[in-house]
């Protein structure tokens, strides 16, 4: 085997390290000191912390794994009326941001709110107020994130069922299983893999979120850290309550690991693959199911959406008000840069690591990646803090003001959101890059092909879709991206999502509702340009 | 004068554990083929992917046209050595068709004079039904000769071939080999097979190496390695007599307790009344109806051309006889067969 310490050695080592910095920055934490607020923490708050996000946690598990699981099953294995429909349409679901969804929830259920002006205007009666439900604190935040996210669990559950072979089905059938039977003794189990996978993702989004939380009110570890870093100048006590976090999210990082590699158990050789034929649902057993997912989609998808249309339409003016010219530019700007970065750092990563076939890069890799499962504001804590210390302790940089350079500019932001996002491109291209023998790569040698040519020529029109597929994923993650904007843009810099947060945070709602609707439209086109890949039917 | 290519003194590792000790090895001649003959996992690749560059060495040279391609101290890489290797999996580019895959052979073969062309070689390995084709969408059949096809055109100083045709159906197999050393001959492409097919090894091998318990055992023009065995390893790999005792006589004869005397030339010198092995071929017993010495039938293969008797002497010993299949009358199971008296064999091997 050639090992060959090289430029792509050298390329991938650094940009694994760069990756890498938010996680050993958090763990450097535990050598520095913190200041008093780290004990009235302690004796005050923490433990609420704590328990919020446990309770926040559990709510959106058990809600998401009803809805994702249900859905998934309904659509793949019945054939009812919108079947098909529904198939797709459940993931638009993506598009709408937690904290986007949260604005609906509160704009629709506060009091004198939209329900109140739908029921005033049906019966007439100016007392139904008090009757309608507040959804609002820990239920609002548990039922704004479930429904945000639930698309991971219905996703990877559908991939799953889809391609459960016909034989389990009818193997239950031969050994005289009813239908509940088969469900729960034959397709859940056999789908559990990719449920667990799902259900991590959900978890590692419940804990990292910031915006729906802390527009509710609930005071979780995320914000927790915010608030020390923001309201108390402790960015050592904001790293080491990220740590706390940390541990939290890699324990299910492992599990999520250890589920997906036990799901190649369950996979089915290709020879003894039988497609399933679906159950033709008919009656009220068709309008049941048609009901259930017609809700879904409802709830998820159209309700923010026609919440936040009714608010621009009943409020055009903060729509006109808005410079849409510079808010597109400011979003297309960071995600051109933010792709650019990506992909081809990405690329140099992946090529670097398949042709010195190093173990060590390999195993670097792998551990920078594992700072996906970090919330975006213990990233931006953890580079700020990275940055503070290269200021103050390397002579090198006290001549240079580093910070203006790194911190409250487009570069600072972008280098960020390279960190955020470096695994799905990594993941993305990764994928691809797996599908291609080694075998391919070593013909082309022997033909003749250097390195670069070999990459231009096998490797890149092999790879373009993956590539095409990442863009537009990364495209509607930095779209709605929320807090790393929030901390590391420069001033006077806005996106919709900042600008949407900005308003609601200072409880304008309908100002908040133009920008809302502009991003669940752009990242909607997205998804559905992508769904086909999302729901791995291609 | 200088060997074309040549293995000196190289150790092969595939793993810590699976090594192919101190190989040398040469080739005197462009155009020549030899062919590497050897069980399942023994190394056999690794000598390959070595030789073309995709694993470095620790000792000893590889040197090909005069030139070192492989030291402890240096190491030219694959893409500049012109060698091509044509792998035993599937290693068409999977984006691209199967005349594209086989035109990014003919991008490197710009320097020689004597060029194969894209459409005989097309023609020749049958593939003008597939060439449009996605490799996904042919047999592993097709997608070899695909991968040969652009080995081929890519003209190589060296061309090695991984199991060149161990997917191919049998109906093609033989017409294929009959052009392919009609063309490596033509072209002067000097080859090395790996192939676990004896018979494919002695029809398009000048020579061919057995490497058997991480040793390159044998390495010596077809005729030799099957007539001429150099161990009784080398005689059980290919599998084509057995080895029966027998004492010498004097310097023209031996005798077996069960078969009698055996005349023939001794290819290597033994004293008289020495104990040794006799490698018996199908080949050397002659059947004779007429002979006092009948053994009894055990088995009967059909092979075409000829049978297979597999005959139990006396002493359980089990020898197999060709036998022409236009012979005129068959002998079933637990009949007797009779063996021509005395059998001669014209080159006796014995071991110790």
């Amino acid at each position: 085997m050639i090992i060959r310490f090289n430029i792509w050695y050298l390329s991938s080592f650094l940009i694994s390290l760069t990756v890498a910095v938010p996680v050993l920055m958090i763990f450097s934490s535990f050598f520095e000191n913190t200041s008093e607020y780290s004990l009235i923490l302690k004796d005050t708050f923490l433990l609420d912390y704590i328990i919020n996000s446990l309770t926040l946690l559990i709510g959106v598990l058990i809600l998401t794994s009803i809805i994702g699981i249900g859905c998934a099953y309904l659509v793949s294995f019945y054939d009812f009326f919108g079947a098909k429909f529904f198939k797709w349409a459940l993931i638009l679901s993506f598009a709408v941001p937690a904290y986007i969804y949260s604005y609906s929830l509160s704009a629709f259920f506060e009091n004198y709110g939209t329900a109140y002006s739908l029921l005033k205007s049906i019966s007439g009666d100016a007392v139904l107020n008090s009757s309608i439900p507040k959804l609002d604190g820990m239920i609002g935040a548990t039922i704004a994130i479930s429904f945000s996210i639930f698309g991971y669990v219905y996703v990877l559950t559908r991939t799953s069922f889809h391609y459960q072979s016909q034989n389990l089905i009818d193997l239950g059938k031969n050994l005289g299983f009813s239908k509940k039977k088969t469900f729960l003794k034959i397709i859940l189990p056999s789908a559990r893999p990719s449920i667990v996978a799902g259900l991590s993702l959900v978890a590692m989004e419940t804990l990292s979120d910031f915006g729906s939380v802390s527009f509710f009110g609930v005071s979780t570890l995320t914000t927790g850290i915010y608030n020390a870093w923001i309201t108390f100048d402790d960015l050592t006590l904001a790293n080491r309550l990220s740590f706390y976090l940390l541990i939290f999210i890699f324990l299910l990082f492992t599990i999520e690991n250890f589920s997906r590699k036990k799901a190649q158990y369950h996979s089915l050789p290709k020879s003894g693959f039988k497609t399933k034929t679906k159950i033709k649902l008919v009656g009220y057993k068709s309008s049941l199911a048609f009901t259930v997912c017609f809700l879904v989609f409802f709830i998820s998808f159209l309700f923010p959406v026609f919440q936040m249309s009714y608010w621009t339409f009943l409020f055009p003016k903060h729509f006109f008000d808005l410079n849409l010219i510079k808010l597109l530019g400011n979003t297309l700007l960071l995600v051109l840069l933010s792709c650019c970065l990506l992909i081809s750092l990405g690329f140099i990563s992946n090529y670097g690591n398949r042709i010195t076939k190093s173990k060590f890069l390999q195993g670097l890799t792998t551990f920078s990646i594992s700072g996906y499962a970090m919330p975006g504001v213990i990233l931006a804590v953890a580079y700020i803090s990275f940055i503070s210390f290269l200021d103050e302790n390397i002579y090198f940089f006290k001549n240079y003001n580093i910070k203006s350079f790194f911190i409250g500019s487009i570069f600072g932001l972008v280098i960020v959101y390279f960190v955020r996002f470096y695994s799905l491109a990594n993941n993305g291209i990764r994928s691809g890059y797996l599908k291609i023998n080694y075998s391919i790569d070593e013909s082309a040698y022997l033909l003749g092909y250097s390195k670069i040519k070999t990459f231009k020529n096998i490797h890149l029109p092999f790879l373009k879709n993956s590539v095409f597929l990442v863009i537009i994923l990364l495209l509607i993650e930095i779209i709605k991206e929320l807090p790393i904007t929030l901390i590391m843009r420069p001033f006077n810099f806005d996106t919709f999502a900042t600008t949407a947060y900005t308003y609601a945070s200072q409880d304008l709602l309908e100002a908040a509702a133009a920008p809302a609707i502009i991003l669940i439209l752009i990242s909607s086109a997205f998804i559905l340009i992508t769904s086909k890949f999302i729901l791995n039917e291609k | 004068m200088k060997n074309f290519f040549e293995i000196n003194n190289v150790t092969f590792a595939a793993s810590k554990k699976n090594k192919v000790n101190n190989v040398s090895l040469k080739i005197e001649n462009e155009g020549d083929i030899i062919c590497l003959l050897g069980p399942s996992g023994i190394g056999k690749t690794t000598i390959l992917r070595t030789i073309a560059g995709l694993e470095k060495i620790r000792s000893g040279s590889i040197s090909l046209n005069g030139r070192i391609i492989s030291s402890s101290k240096t190491h030219i890489e694959p893409e500049n050595r012109n060698i091509s290797l044509s792998f035993q999996d599937n290693s068409l580019f999977p984006h691209y068709n199967v005349i594209d895959n086989i035109k990014f052979g003919a991008d490197r073969n710009s320097r020689k004079t004597k060029k194969l062309k894209l459409d005989d070689v097309i023609e020749f390995l049958h593939l003008q039904n597939i060439k449009l084709k996605y490799p996904h969408e042919i047999s592993s059949g097709e997608a070899q000769r695909a991968a040969l096809a652009r080995s081929l055109l890519s003209m190589p100083d060296l061309l090695l071939l991984d199991e060149p045709l161990s997917n191919i159906d049998q109906n093609f197999k033989e017409e294929i080999q009959v052009k392919l050393k009609q063309i490596l001959r033509d072209y002067k492409i000097t080859t090395i097979i790996v192939t676990h097919d004896s018979y494919e090894a002695f029809y398009l091998g000048n020579k061919c190496g057995i490497i058997l318990n991480g040793q390159l055992k044998q390495y010596d023009d077809p005729y030799n390695v099957h007539h001429f065995p150099n161990s009784i390893e080398v005689v059980k790999f290919l599998n084509k007599g057995i080895l029966i005792p027998a004492t010498v006589v004097d310097e023209k004869s031996l005798e077996n307790k069960d078969l009698g005397i055996i005349k023939g030339d001794f290819i290597k010198h033994y004293p008289k009344g020495a104990n040794v092995k006799l490698l018996l071929q199908p080949e050397d017993l002659e059947h004779d109806d007429k002979s006092t010495l009948k053994l009894e039938v055990v088995d009967k293969k059909f092979r075409g051309t000829n049978f297979i008797y597999t005959l139990k002497t006396e002493s359980n010993l089990l020898i197999p006889v060709f036998v022409h299949s236009h012979h005129v009358h068959q002998h079933e199971v637990e009949e007797k067969f009779g063996v021509k008296k005395p059998i001669h064999i014209d080159h006796i091997v014995c071991f110790d």
